[in-house]
C-alpha cells in the first residue's frame, strides 16, 4: 500500500523505462554496437523505511520537492515499506529497483546488516548505491568486500548536545532515566550513547533505561512505572519525540510537572508546541527534509564519476524554546 | 427433596435445561473470578517483593489511569467474541478516531464535546462497515476486520500526513486524574461502560441472543433470532468502544498519534481470553475480561518498574497469557472429572443435592 504512496507514478515510469530500454536495444542492434544517442536522464530510486513515519515522510517530501525544482536533471522513484521491521520487503524493493534498471539507489536501510547483500547485488549490477540515515554495518560490508558512501546525521553528537543542554539545568548526582528506541536500530543506539556521554561527563546518574519501541503509548506506560519506582527522578531523556510526548503525559499524571524535565529527539511538529509551552525542554533537529536530498546529490556526483567523497555527516541542531522563538 | 423423574429422561425439558445452564454458569463464573483474583494477587505480591516502590498508592493510580482504553475495548471485544465473531480492527479504529479527535481540536479549533461526538461517530461508522460487510455478505469477520485494520490505519496516516497532533491542556480534563480522588474521569466512565456491558450480556434478552448466536448460529436463526442484526450490533458496539478508548488515550497523552493502538487488538484478545471467553463464541463474561485487562496491566507496570529488559518482558507476558488459559481450561476439566467421579461413587444423591441447591428462595 505504501509502496507507491509517494513520488512519481511509478507504473508510468516503469513503462517509460521499458520503452527506453527497448528503444536502446533496437538502436544497439541496428547500429552494430554504437552507443544509443538518446540522452537519458538518470533514474534515482529512493528506498525508504516506513513512509507512515513522519520522519521518513518528511524526508521523501523533501526529495520530491528537490526533484520538482529540477525536473530535467533526474527521475525519482520513491518506495517505502509498511513498517520499520519489514526487512524482507525492503530487500525485495532493492531487487525490484535493480530489475527496473535504476541508475542509482539511495537507501535508508531498515537494518544495518540485513540490507548489505541486497546493496551488493545492486552494485554488482552497476548501480550507484548511496546509504542515508542509518549506517550500514562496516564489518558486514568489509566481509562482502564493498564500500558504500554514507550520508547521515550524527545522532550521537546531536543527542550529546541535547544532553548537555539538559545537564546545565541539573546538579551532579541527580537521577535521570532514558527511554530508548527499538534496540536493533543504529540511530537509537547512537542517541542513547550520546545521552549517556553527556550525563556521565556531568556526573549525573542514569538509574534506568528501557525501550518503549519508539511509541507514545508504550512510553507513557513505562515512564509512569519509572516515575513510581524513582521518586527522586529529575529528567526523562527520550530517543524520539513521540516517546517524549508520552513521557510528558506521564509526568503530568503523576503530578510532577516542573520537577521532572523531558528532552526528545527529531523536532517533530507536535513537540514544537510542547517546547514553546515549556513542557518539554529540548529536542534535536536533523533536518529530515534535507537528508535524502544530500543522498541524491551525492549519487548524482557519483554518476558523473566525480571523486567519491568519504562518509559525510549532515548537521544536527539543538532546538529549545529560545531557538523556536527566533524567526 | 424428592427425585424428579423427569430429570433422568435423556432430553430434559427446555425450561429445566435453562435452569441448569444458568446455575452452572454462575458457579463456574464465581470460581473463575476467584482463580483470576488469585493470579492478580500473586503478581502483585511478587512485584511487591521485586520492586522497592511497587506496593504504593502511586502505582495503583498509574495502573488505574492507564487501563480505561483497554478496558472498554476488551468489553467490546468480549461482545463480538461471544457472538461468534472477532474484531481485529480495534487498534486501527482507535488510531483513526483518535487522530480525528486530535485534528478537530488542534487544527479546526472545535470544542471538546462536539469533537468527541465526531470521534465516537467515526468509531460507529467503522463498526457499521465491519458489521454490514461480514453479516450481510456472510464473510468471516476475521477477514473483514483484517481489511478494516489496514484501511483505518491507512486513513489515519493519510488525514494526518503521518504527523502526531499535539492538543495540549485543553483536552486533559477526561484523562488526567481528578484532584483529591487520584482517579481520572476516564476510569469512572470505563467502570460504568463495563458494568453496562456486563449487564447487557448477562441480564438482558439481547445478551441471551448474543450468546445463542455465538453458540450455534443456525439453531438461533431457526428459533427466530435475527442473528445478523445481533452480530451487526456487536461490531457497532465494538467500533464505538474502540473510539471511546481513543478518547481516553488521546486525553491521557494530550496528543493524537496515528501510530497509536498498534497491536491493541492482540492485547484486547489476550485479556478477553485470559478471562475465559471462548474464541469460538457462545461463552464469555465482560467482568472476567476486565480482570484479564488488570492482570496484563499489572504485569506491564510491574515489569517496567523492576526494569526488566524487552525480551524478558515479552517472554513473561507470553508465558502468563498461555499459563492463565491453560490453568483455566484444566481447572474446568479437573472439576468435571471430580464431578463425574463423585457421580460414579454416589449415582443418585448428587443430583438430589444439586436440585436442592438449585431451589433457591
Amino acid at each position: 500500500m505504501t509502496r507507491y504512496g509517494f513520488g512519481c507514478s511509478s507504473s508510468r515510469c516503469a513503462t517509460a523505462s521499458r520503452a527506453i530500454c527497448l528503444f536502446g536495444l533496437f538502436a544497439l542492434s541496428g547500429c552494430h554496437g554504437t552507443p544509443a544517442a538518446v540522452p537519458t536522464k538518470p533514474r534515482i530510486a529512493l528506498v525508504m523505511k516506513s513512509l507512515a513515519n513522519e520522519f521518513f515522510a518528511t524526508m521523501a517530501e523533501g526529495a520530491r520537492r528537490h526533484q520538482e525544482r529540477q525536473p530535467g536533471s533526474y527521475d525519482l522513484i520513491i518506495n517505502g515499506i509498511k513498517d520499520e521491521r519489514d526487512l524482507s520487503r525492503q530487500v525485495a524493493l532493492v531487487d525490484e529497483m535493480i530489475a527496473q534498471g535504476a541508475s542509482a539507489i539511495v537507501i535508508a536501510p531498515a537494518d544495518s546488516k540485513a540490507l548489505v547483500s541486497a546493496c551488493k547485488r545492486a552494485k554488482d549490477a552497476g548501480i550507484v548505491v548511496v546509504n542515508i540515515d542509518n549506517k550500514l554495518d562496516d564489518h558486514v560490508m568489509a566481509d562482502q568486500g564493498i564500500k558504500i558512501p554514507f550520508v547521515g546525521p550524527d545522532n550521537r553528537a546531536g543527542a550529546r548536545k541535547v544532553g548537555e543542554f539538559l545537564a546545565k539545568r541539573l546538579k551532579p548526582g541527580d537521577e535521570v532515566v532514558v527511554l530508548e528506541g527499538i534496540r536493533t536500530a543504529f540511530n537509537g543506539q547512537e542517541r542513547k550513547a550520546g545521552f549517556g556521554e553527556a550525563m556521565t561527563s556531568a556526573g549525573i546518574k542514569i538509574v534506568d533505561s528501557q525501550t518503549a519501541q519508539w511509541e507514545m503509548d508504550q512510553a507513557n506506560r513505562i515512564a509512569s512505572a519509572m516515575l513510581g519506582e524513582h521518586p527522586q527522578l529529575k529528567a526523562i531523556l527520550c530517543c524520539n519525540d513521540s516517546m517524549a510526548l508520552g513521557a510528558l503525559a506521564a509526568v503530568k499524571t503523576a503530578g510532577r510537572t516542573g520537577e521532572v524535565s523531558i528532552v526528545g529527539f527529531d523536532n517533530s511538529a507536535a513537540i514544537q508546541s510542547a517546547i514553546k509551552d515549556g513542557a518539554v525542554l529540548a529536542t534535536a533537529d536533523q533536518h529530515a527534509d534535507q537528508l535524502a536530498v544530500h543522498g541524491i546529490e551525492l549519487a548524482m556526483k557519483l554518476l558523473k564519476h566525480e571523486n567519491p567523497p568519504a562518509d559525510t555527516s549532515t548537521p544536527v541542531d539543538l532546538i529549545t524554546a529560545e531557538s523556536l522563538a527566533k524567526p | 427433596m424428592e427425585l424428579n423423574p423427569a430429570e433422568h429422561a435423556p432430553p430434559p425439558e427446555p425450561s429445566q435445561q435453562h435452569w441448569r445452564f444458568r446455575s452452572a454458569f454462575r458457579l463456574t463464573g464465581f470460581a473463575d473470578v476467584l482463580g483470576m483474583l488469585a493470579v492478580l494477587g500473586i503478581l502483585i505480591i511478587l512485584f511487591g517483593f521485586l520492586s522497592r516502590h511497587f506496593l504504593a498508592l502511586r502505582t495503583l493510580q498509574s495502573v488505574v489511569n492507564q487501563v480505561p482504553d483497554l478496558m472498554v475495548i476488551a468489553a467490546g471485544m468480549t461482545l463480538v467474541l461471544v457472538a461468534g465473531g472477532i474484531d481485529l480492527s480495534v487498534g486501527s479504529v482507535l488510531a483513526l478516531s483518535g487522530v480525528i479527535l486530535g485534528m478537530a481540536m488542534a487544527d479546526w479549533g472545535w470544542p471538546l464535546v462536539p469533537a468527541i461526538a465526531l470521534c465516537l461517530s467515526i468509531g460507529v461508522v467503522c463498526g457499521l462497515a465491519n458489521g454490514l460487510v461480514s453479516a450481510l455478505w456472510s464473510i468471516p469477520s476475521f477477514i473483514v476486520t483484517l481489511g478494516m485494520l489496514e484501511v483505518a490505519r491507512g486513513i489515519a496516516y493519510l488525514v494526518t500526513n503521518s504527523q502526531t497532533k499535539y492538543i495540549g491542556p485543553r483536552i486533559e480534563v477526561v484523562g488526567q486524574p481528578l484532584p483529591g480522588l487520584g482517579v481520572s474521569p476516564a476510569f469512572l466512565i470505563a467502570i460504568v461502560v463495563v458494568l453496562s456491558a456486563h449487564i447487557l450480556l448477562t441480564r438482558t434478552v439481547w445478551g441471551r441472543y448474543v450468546q445463542a448466536a455465538g453458540a450455534n448460529e443456525q439453531a438461533a436463526r431457526f428459533s427466530g433470532i435475527n442473528t445478523r442484526r445481533i452480530k451487526l450490533m456487536t461490531f457497532v458496539l465494538s467500533g464505538l468502544l474502540a473510539a471511546l478508548g481513543s478518547v481516553f488515550q488521546v486525553t491521557r497523552l494530550s496528543s493524537a498519534d496515528p501510530n497509536g493502538g498498534i497491536g491493541m487488538e492482540l492485547s484486547a484478545i489476550a485479556a478477553v481470553v485470559i478471562g475465559g471467553t471462548s474464541l469460538l463464541g457462545g461463552r464469555g463474561s465482560v467482568f472476567r475480561s476486565v480482570l484479564g485487562v488488570l492482570i496484563i496491566a499489572v504485569l506491564q507496570t510491574g515489569l517496567a518498574q523492576v526494569g526488566a529488559t524487552e525480551p524478558t518482558k515479552r517472554l513473561i507476558t507470553g508465558g502468563v497469557i498461555v499459563l492463565a488459559v491453560v490453568a483455566d481450561i484444566h481447572r474446568r476439566r479437573w472439576s468435571n472429572a471430580a464431578a463425574s467421579a463423585w457421580r460414579r461413587v454416589r449415582p443418585l444423591t448428587p443430583r438430589a443435592e444439586k436440585s436442592t441447591f438449585r431451589r433457591r428462595p
